[in-house]
Order: structure tokens, then sequence, then C-alpha cells
């Protein structure tokens, strides 16, 4: 009876053991790579800028100072502020916590219904794959501004429907590598073990197939999370992104575009914004992408 | 060879009509009333509801959709019982002004209207005008014993009156809104289908979308074959050089430039531009107003940032594809053979590496028309350039649906045929890809 204890003790151990083995391999990946900690680095201050966002600000994003519309960088406002008075910064900071909460989030959902139409598509095949695909290929065929501009504004410009619009836009992509690794997957012994075993096929397609994909899917949900927030700043820039006068760099932009010969402070800071959390985003999954093939 | 054509020709079909029901499904089932859109907050019910009659917003979801794409010319002969004709008019201030009327058995062309309860069939003379001629026995009775009429009115659409029950009808125009009495009370509004190039009226603009996008597709085409002009050359250029360079300083630069460019968001780039060049070197005007569909050839300083964005963008990604094949023939086994046969590097570089190495960079460029027409739409709008970028934009703002539908159909043909001649090509290329 102890003796089980034990084996069972030893063998969890050696779980843990594995884990952390995983873990730091993985580290090591990111830290061999030079350019996904430049990149990680540069994510890394905007998620520690949208976190502590109410600390590192004195104003609101939200408040107006009618008496201090359109003002350069000063003591009190390090980035100026607004044609409405309000500070730059503590929009940009606050309009950090929208990007990355907006972005992660939408690819998530594009996952899971990325996830949800490739596995069976890939390990079933026949009829269903060749209408799930079909469909797909359909979407796919979408300018993917173009359809994110027609769904927008069928369903309204809000959070919720950017989540939808660019959930709808990346699932087609995912699914199609799911399938693909799911295909390749299929055919291993130990997927023909656990047929053998009884497993139900649901139970096939997410405990031997899904965990085993995991590789290629973590590094595509890295780049996906840079063009998401590509999109999201796009998105806002057209009018079609969060609804005035939420805290959105895109909006930031489109805001202060026609007015910049007055003020250049909001339009540049929103944009200069954008453009380092997206290539900070692009070049970790880059490197890490980069990293993995190297390793393999 | 051939085979491979028809098949992907097949494919092709049937995907384009998916994306037509997804299009269709997209801009009009879902939520979002458009009578009230584009009437504003102050309309009353009775006036969205007129509207969208008028419209024939209120028919059935299907059938809506298979008027849009084949037309409801012959739905609306079969209705009224006479066939229809579209006859275009050219005649003082209305150019190429497309009118339907319906041809009666002596073939003159007809109309109907309903003045005090009687029903009055219009004529139309050589001249243009109209002869009115009083139509009574056109009234016909229907199961439960009203009198009605299915006809054509003199706006494009059949029209459903019943006698001594005229409808009120709202109709808003130019002047604001009339009211009339005596009106039908049902529509259907007449259109030759998308197919047959016929994409509806603007709700924006009140003229047949076919006629405004004309001009816009043709500004998005000099602006993509200007951008690409400048860009494909030297992206291939820059990529080269960063390839043989794999590794030094050179390469770095260039190599960073093509990632920050290529990752920047379109507007961001042209933001940018605008900022440097227009505000603070001040060489190119900062602000440019496209007062015209036509101003572009006007002044062609104007041009030169969106060319320059949307080349920017181009140049990036391609260069980073340039780079990438160049260094992989670099390292290639021929490479190295051609090196120690005692080649000069000029001549390894150019007999060897250039010839291979262009392969991936020209597929990748076709495959990449997708990105491009969505880089595009950015740009015109970050510019106010008249092209069909802009204008689905301002369409998707406006809900002016018959323009959204029109425009993303034809840039997804333009998407899909691109594509389609791309893998033919490539295919031709490279055998291999004909038999999987």
């Amino acid at each position: 009876m102890a003796e089980q204890t034990l084996t069972l003790k030893n063998l969890r151990i050696a779980a843990r053991a594995r884990q952390m083995a995983r873990l730091r391999e993985s580290l090591t990946v990111v830290f061999a790579s030079k350019t996904a900690i430049v990149g990680l680095v540069m994510v890394l201050l905007w998620v520690l800028v949208a976190v502590f966002a109410p600390l590192v600000t004195k104003f609101g994003p939200l408040e107006q100072d009618y008496l201090m519309i359109n003002q350069g960088p000063s003591g009190a406002h390090i980035l100026g502020t607004d044609h409405m008075g309000r500070d730059v910064w503590s929009r940009i900071a606050f309009g950090a916590r929208t990007i990355l909460t907006l972005g992660p989030l939408s690819v998530m959902v594009a996952f899971v219904v990325g996830i949800t139409l490739g596995l069976p598509s890939g390990y079933y095949g026949g009829w269903i794959d060749e209408t799930v695909m079909r469909i797909l290929d359909a979407i796919m065929a979408f300018p993917t501004i173009l359809l994110y501009m027609i769904i927008i504004s069928a369903v309204g410009a809000s959070p919720f429907n950017v989540v939808v619009a660019i959930a709808i836009g990346g699932a087609p992509g995912i699914a199609r590598l799911v399938r693909a690794l799911a295909m390749d997957i299929r055919t291993r012994e130990y997927v023909a073990a656990a047929k053998l075993r009884g497993d139900k096929d649901i139970q096939i397609m997410l405990r031997e197939i899904l965990p085993n994909c995991r590789g290629p899917l973590i590094v595509d949900f890295l780049l996906r999370i840079g063009y998401a927030a590509f999109y999201i700043g796009t998105l806002g820039f057209l009018g079609l992104g969060l609804p005035p006068p939420t805290p959105d760099w895109g909006g930031m932009v489109q805001e202060g575009h026609s007015r910049m010969f007055a003020n250049v402070w909001p339009v540049l800071s929103a944009t200069l914004s954008i453009v380092t959390l997206v290539i900070g985003l692009n070049l970790f999954a880059d490197g890490l992408r980069e990293e993995t093939m190297r390793y393999q | 060879m051939a085979r491979y054509i028809v098949r992907r020709l097949m494919t092709m079909l049937l995907s384009m009509l998916l994306i037509s029901i997804i299009v269709f499904a997209v801009v009009e089932i879902a939520p979002g009333n458009v009578a009230r859109n584009i009437l504003g907050a102050f309309a009353t019910p009775e006036q969205e509801r007129s509207m969208e009659n008028q419209l024939g917003l209120d028919r059935p979801a299907i059938t809506r959709y298979f008027s849009w794409l084949f037309g409801s010319d012959w739905q609306v002969s079969r209705l009224i019982g006479m066939p229809v004709r579209e006859i275009v008019i050219s005649q003082g201030t209305q150019q190429n002004y497309r009118q339907w009327w319906a041809v009666d058995e002596d073939g003159s062309l007809v109309q109907w209207d309903v003045v005090d309860g009687q029903l009055i069939k219009l004529v139309r003379q050589e001249n243009g005008s109209t002869l009115p001629v009083p139509d009574e026995a056109g009234w016909k009775v229907d199961e439960e014993g009203r009198t009605y009429f299915w006809g054509l009115d003199n706006l494009n659409h059949a029209a459903l009156w019943f006698q001594g029950e005229g409808g009120a009808e709202y109709t808003y125009g130019y002047s604001g809104w009339t009211q009339s009495t005596d009106s039908p009370v049902d529509y259907v509004p007449l259109s030759r289908g998308l197919l047959r190039g016929d994409a509806g009226i603007s709700l924006r603009y009140k003229r047949p979308v076919s006629e405004v996008i004309g001009r816009k597709m043709f500004n998005s085409a000099v602006l993509a074959g200007l951008a690409f002009l400048v860009s494909i050359p030297t992206a291939i250029v820059l990529g080269v050089i960063a390839g043989l360079n794999e590794g030094k300083p050179i390469d770095r630069i260039i190599s960073m430039g093509g990632l920050v460019t290529a990752a920047s968001p379109d507007f961001a780039t042209g933001i940018f531009l605008i900022i440097i060049l227009g505000l603070w070197l001040k060489v190119l005007p900062g602000a440019t107003v496209f007062l015209s569909d036509t101003a572009i050839f006007d002044d062609p300083r104007m041009l030169v940032m969106p060319v320059l964005t949307a080349s920017l963008v181009e140049i990036g990604y391609v260069l980073r594809i340039t780079r990438a094949s160049v260094v992989e023939v670099m390292n290639s086994a021929y490479v190295r053979t051609a090196i120690l046969k005692g080649l000069s590097h000029r001549k390894v570089v150019l007999s060897h590496v250039l010839r291979n190495a262009m392969m991936a960079p020209i597929t990748v460029i076709m495959l990449h028309i997708n990105w491009l027409i969505g880089g595009l739409v950015v740009v015109e709008s970050v510019f106010g350039y008249p092209g069909m970028g802009n204008f689905i934009l301002n369409a998707a703002l406006y809900k002016d649906i018959y323009s959204i539908e029109a425009g993303a159909m034809v840039l997804i043909v333009l998407a899909v045929s691109t594509q389609l001649v791309a893998d033919i090509i490539y295919s031709y290329l490279n055998p291999r890809i004909r038999y999987t």
C-alpha cells in the first residue's frame, strides 16, 4: 500500500518535472531569439501600461477641460490634449487596455470557432470536410478588411461586434491549419491505440489530436494577436471600431487625422502606439516561429 | 491542363455563388434598419414602412436575393401580364436616365397612374412626353372582391393599386417629404439584376450603382497600377541586395525596414507620410481634397502620397519574400557547385541565383491580391481618394446596401479571378501541382 502511494507520488513528481522541463524549453526558445526578446519587451511595456493605466496617468481618459484644448506637451499633459481637452497620454494608456483586451479575446473566439470546424473536418474527412472547406474557401475569398467592413456596417460598431467580426475573419485560416494538422496526426499510432481502446471520436479529437497540434497553434495564436491588433486599429480608423468616446487608438487617429494641422500630438501618439504594439507582436511571433523551426 | 482549368473554373463558380449568398445575407438580413439609417431618427414608423415598401425591402429575403442577382423584370412582366422594357433617355439635364416601361399590345410604351380613383394609362409619345388615356377596363377583381391593378409607375417600380383605397405614400426626395394619396400599396422595384450589369439604384447617389462604380474602379486601378509599378521593382531590388548580403549590416537595415513597413497598418504609414512630408518638410500638400471623381489627374502631386503609402506596405512584404528566397537559393547545392566551378560572383548571381529566386516573389505577389485590395481600401480612406475603397466605406457608413453589395462583389470577383489566373500560371510553371 505504502509502496503504491510512493509510486503515485513519484509519478506526480515526474509529471511536474516534465512540465517544468517543457516550460524551460519554451523559455529557452524565446530567449534564444533576439527578435523575440525585442518584440516581447515592446509588448510587455504596453501590457504594463494597460494594467497600471490608472496609476500612470493624472487624468481620466474621458475627462474634458474646455480651457485646455489642443495643447502641446507640457508638465501636466505629457503628450498634450486633444480637441476636447482630454489628456492624450491618458487616452493612450486606457486605449492600450482596449486593444490588449479585444485583440486576444477575438483571437480566442476565432480559435474556438476554427478548432470546432477544423478538427472534425480533418479527422473525419469525406463530405464533412468537403462542405466545411467550401464554405471556408468562400469566406477566405473576401479581402479581410472588406469582410469586416460589411459585417460591422450590418451589425453596428460595438466592442462585441468587433470581436465577432475579427473572429469570423480569422476562423477559416485557423480551421485550415487545424484540419491539416489533424489529417496528419490521425494516422499516428497513438490515435490507432486510442481507437482500439474504444475511445469515442470526440475524446480522440480533444485528448489525442488537439494537444498534439499545440506547437504550431501557439505560434499561430501569437501571430494572429498581431493581426487582430492591426485590424482593430484599422477598423477604428475607418470609423467602424469602438463608438466614441471609448479610448481607442484607431479612433484617436481618425479624430486627430482631420485636425493634425492644428495639433499633431493626438494623431502622432496614437499612430506610434499602434505601430509599436503591432510590430512588437509581430517580432515576438516571428522570432518564436523561426526559433521553433530551427529547434525542430 | 484543360481539365485542371475547367475543374478550377467550376469550383470558382461554386465559390462565387456561396460568396454572393454570404454578401447578401450579411448586408440585407442582418439587424439594422436601412430606412431608419437613411431617414434619420425623426422619421415616423409609417414613413419608414413606406420607404421599405418602395425599396421592396418588405419582400421575402429569397425573392430579394433572386431579384438582386437575376433581376426582377421577368417577375414583373408576369405580374402585370405584359413584357417590360428598359430604355435609356438622354434629354436636357437627364443624361443616361434609365426608365422602365411596359410594352402594350400595339407596341407602344406605357406606364400607369391613379388620379382621383381613376386609372390612367400614360402612353409614351415620340418626343418623350406622355399622353394620358383613361384605362378603366384595366381594373381586375381578386378573390376577395377587391378591385386591383398591377402596373408600372413612373419611378421604375411595378406597383399595385387598389381602387378606392389609395395608400398614403411618403416619398423622400431632394426637397424633403411629399405625401400623396391614391398611391400604390405594394411595390416591386425593377432591375436587370447584378448578373446582367444592373446593381440597383444607389440609395446615396440616387443613381444606378453600375454608373457610379465605373469611374471609381478606374481611379482605383490607376492607384493600384502606379503603386505596383513603384513597389515591385523596388522591393525586388532591395530584397536581392539584402539576400546577397545575408547577415551584413546592409541586410539588417533593409530587413528591419521591410519588417516595419510590412507590419505597420496601412493607415499608420499614410499618417506618418502626411506628418513628415506634408506637415514637417512641407514638400507635398498635406491635406488633399479630391473635389471630383476626375480630380486625380488635375494635380499629379496629389497622387504622390497615396501611391507612396500603398507602395511602402507592399514593398515590405515582397522584399521579405524575395530576401528569403534569395538566401535559400544562395545556400543551395547548385549555387555552391557554380561557385566551386570557378564562375565569377557576378555570373553566378545573374544566371543562377536570380532566375531561381524570382519564382517565389512572383507567385506570392499574385496570391497576395486580397491583401492588396484590403490595403487599397484603407489607403483610399486616409487620403479621401475617390476610388472603390472609399466608395464601399462610405456606402457602409451610410448603409447604402446596393452599393456595398455591388462594390463587394466587384472586388471579390477581381480577387478570385486573379487568384485563379495565378494558380493556372503556377501550375503551368510547376506541373507537379496539377495532379494533386
